[in-house]
């Protein structure tokens, strides 16, 4: 059954008061993320935007358990509170580490390539705003080419990051895992059933959801949906679902308006024609990727079209 | 020396105006220093910065508690924050001579030198703080949205700034916001704050305002070492300090954080819940009666995306009027 809207619980689990920015696109797929998870979770946040706005100690936005400690460990982690509660018998509780990008792409890779491997039962989220935005935007691994950071600031010789984003979900299904997924916040049915998949789901399980930051990327803040659903139309986020290896792709990009979603954002807004040119270059070869692996995975993996 | 603390709110630019004015401060061969106080505030939460103007070497590196001067670029947030705080210190102690440094024209006669500089539509004499201090008032806000198109108020302060103290003219402002905002936001984002200091410097009217009001201490829970819980657990409770742990954010009034709210058309909502969705404060509720949503003000920090994912146009955004 997928899940409606209407569906959802009023009951805030992730409660109002938190201190995100106003339009924060992490804020809102964080509450909805946790209304489809429900009550029986335990969270867990490494350093982050989140681990800030979600109160700093003893203040606290979570009416669940939550759990914070080091920028790297998440991995480790929620394995431990995963076999914790194994162990305790109390098998109906999910275990949640939620990330951001830095924590998840960089500085928590290790961690999580080693729950991912050891299939430990447990939810990792990401939610990614390609850079590390709590300290200041310095780029991250996910940050995409081309996009001005104060550590790839615009000047003579350089405009922005250089290198391309870390394609962190491709990392995932390479861990064979059961479920890789990547949202938007700007795709609420899309986002709130694949956090139900991934609840019914057993072993370890991976999403990366789409959160614009307003500071960060410099865009007026009533913007945010409207950025996601423009970022999924050029191909700067793709939609997919990988369930046990065989990966479907829930939304065809029409790899068109690169630009209007470029100019939008103060990060973006240097960028020349010859550097929008490479990106789009760049977004191309990763469709046709994508596009590649799925219809291989299905083949590999056969069965019937993974349905959202 | 003269000590300058900027009240904001994390995007309206406190820390560049900071930096602006000490810029214009060295374009008049004085000494300066700017700081932002550093702290895990978020866009639209309350922040401060810092400024020192000096004939002579600044030696003192410590935050301002005693400020001269408080520039404040929100106007609610004189009312939640005792932004007059630490001015008593400049009171006279002869007479109501001021001690110290030189006395302003402006304030000439007044037995404060120090002044508050407001971003408020009210006038002088309708503002209210805690001390009866010299205040200067423009409606700041106004001039962003007319000028910027954003309620950045940096700029437009630092030209009430000039009206009020002349401690720096308006001309070295203008030199000074061209210096920093021009370097980190590109000379035409510089010029069309220069405008708005400008205008700020023209419609800053300038007066007395009362004092005596009062702002509740606020009891902040610090404990020590014997007396955190082991593991730092904490578990949800009510206490005299307020809520602590697990959902205790819900006694942050986030609304104070926002220039414009959202009016909902229970008419022409359709029930769609794409704003209930999208709202990233939880400030949307459903009203499965009407079939239609309610706005929490609380909460609600102005964002304005309800009313941009609104399919039929029932939510508009209304700027916030003071009262």
């Amino acid at each position: 059954m997928r899940l409606k809207l209407k569906d959802l619980p009023e009951e805030n689990i992730f409660s109002s008061g938190h201190t995100a920015c106003a339009g924060c696109g992490a804020a809102m797929a964080i509450r909805n993320i946790a209304k489809v998870l429900g009550k029986e979770i335990i969270i867990y946040v490494p350093a982050s935007c989140l681990s800030v706005f979600n109160g700093l100690f003893p203040s606290c936005a979570w009416t669940v358990p939550y759990h914070h400690t080091v920028f790297e460990n998440t991995g480790a982690a929620i394995s431990g509170l995963s076999r914790a509660m194994k162990r305790k018998g109390l098998d109906n509780v999910t275990v949640v580490g939620i990330a951001g990008d830095g924590g998840t792409a960089d500085i928590g890779l290790q961690a999580l390539s080693g729950a991912a491997e050891r299939n430990e039962d447990v939810i990792y989220i990401c939610y990614d705003n390609e850079a590390y935005m709590n300290t200041g935007v310095q780029r991250s691994g996910a940050t995409p080419h081309g996009a001005s950071t104060t550590t790839t600031p615009v000047g003579k010789l350089t405009k922005g990051k250089q290198d391309f984003k870390k394609d962190i979900p491709l990392i995932m299904m390479a861990h064979s895992v059961p479920y890789v997924a990547t949202a938007s916040v700007s795709f609420p049915l899309d986002l709130i059933n694949k956090v139900k998949k991934a609840k019914e789901t057993k072993g370890f399980r991976y999403l990366q959801v789409y959160a614009p930051c307003v500071p960060g990327w410099g865009y007026e803040q009533s913007k945010t949906v409207e950025l996601g659903k423009l970022a999924v139309e050029c191909g700067m986020w793709f939609l997919l679902e990988c369930e046990n290896g065989r990966l479907k792709i829930n939304r065809e990009p029409k790899m068109n308006n690169l630009e209007t979603y470029l100019k939008m954002q103060g990060r973006f807004r240097h960028m020349d024609e010859k550097q929008i040119a490479e990106l789009q270059e760049s977004i191309e070869r990763k469709w046709e990727f994508y596009k590649g692996y799925a219809e291989l995975t299905q083949r590999l993996y056969g069965g019937s079209e993974a349905s959202v | 020396m003269k000590e300058i603390i900027f009240h904001g709110r994390g995007g309206q630019g406190a820390v560049l105006a900071a930096q602006a004015l000490a810029s214009a401060a060295v374009f008049e061969d004085k000494y300066a220093m700017a700081f932002p106080h550093f702290g895990a505030e978020r866009r639209g939460a309350p922040v401060a910065a810092f400024a020192r103007i000096a004939e002579g070497r600044i030696l003192t590196k410590a935050h301002i508690y005693e400020p001269d001067y408080v520039i404040v670029l929100d106007p609610w947030l004189a009312g939640l924050v005792d932004v007059a705080k630490g001015m008593e210190g400049h009171e006279g102690t002869s007479g109501g001579v001021p001690m110290g440094s030189v006395k302003t024209d402006i304030c000439q006669g007044l037995n404060r030198e120090g002044a508050a500089v407001l971003n408020t539509a009210r006038r002088p004499d309708e503002v209210r703080l805690s001390l009866e201090v010299c205040v200067g008032t423009v409606d700041a806000t106004t001039i962003a949205l007319e000028t910027l198109g954003h309620p950045a108020t940096n700029s437009c302060m630092l030209g009430a700034f000039a009206k009020t103290t002349e401690e720096v003219s308006i001309g070295s402002i203008e030199k000074g916001i061209m210096d920093v905002f021009g370097e980190r936001l590109g000379e035409g984002i510089a010029e069309r704050n220069v405008k708005a200091a400008k205008l700020g410097f023209e419609r800053t009217e300038v007066g007395m305002c009362s004092g005596g009001r009062e702002f509740p201490a606020q009891k902040k829970w610090l404990p020590d070492v014997d007396e955190l819980p082991p593991g730092c657990v904490i578990r949800s409770q009510d206490t005299e300090y307020g809520k602590l742990g697990p959902g205790s954010t819900v006694q942050n009034e986030t609304g104070s954080w926002r220039t414009f709210h959202p009016i909902v058309d229970d008419e022409k909502c359709t029930y769609c819940m794409l704003c209930w969705f999208h709202c990233p404060d939880g400030c949307i509720g459903r009203v499965p009666d009407k079939e239609s949503v309610s706005v929490d003000y609380f909460y609600c920090k102005g964002c304005g995306i309800c009313s941009e994912v609104c399919p039929v146009d029932a939510i508009t955004m209304v700027r916030e009027v003071e009262g």
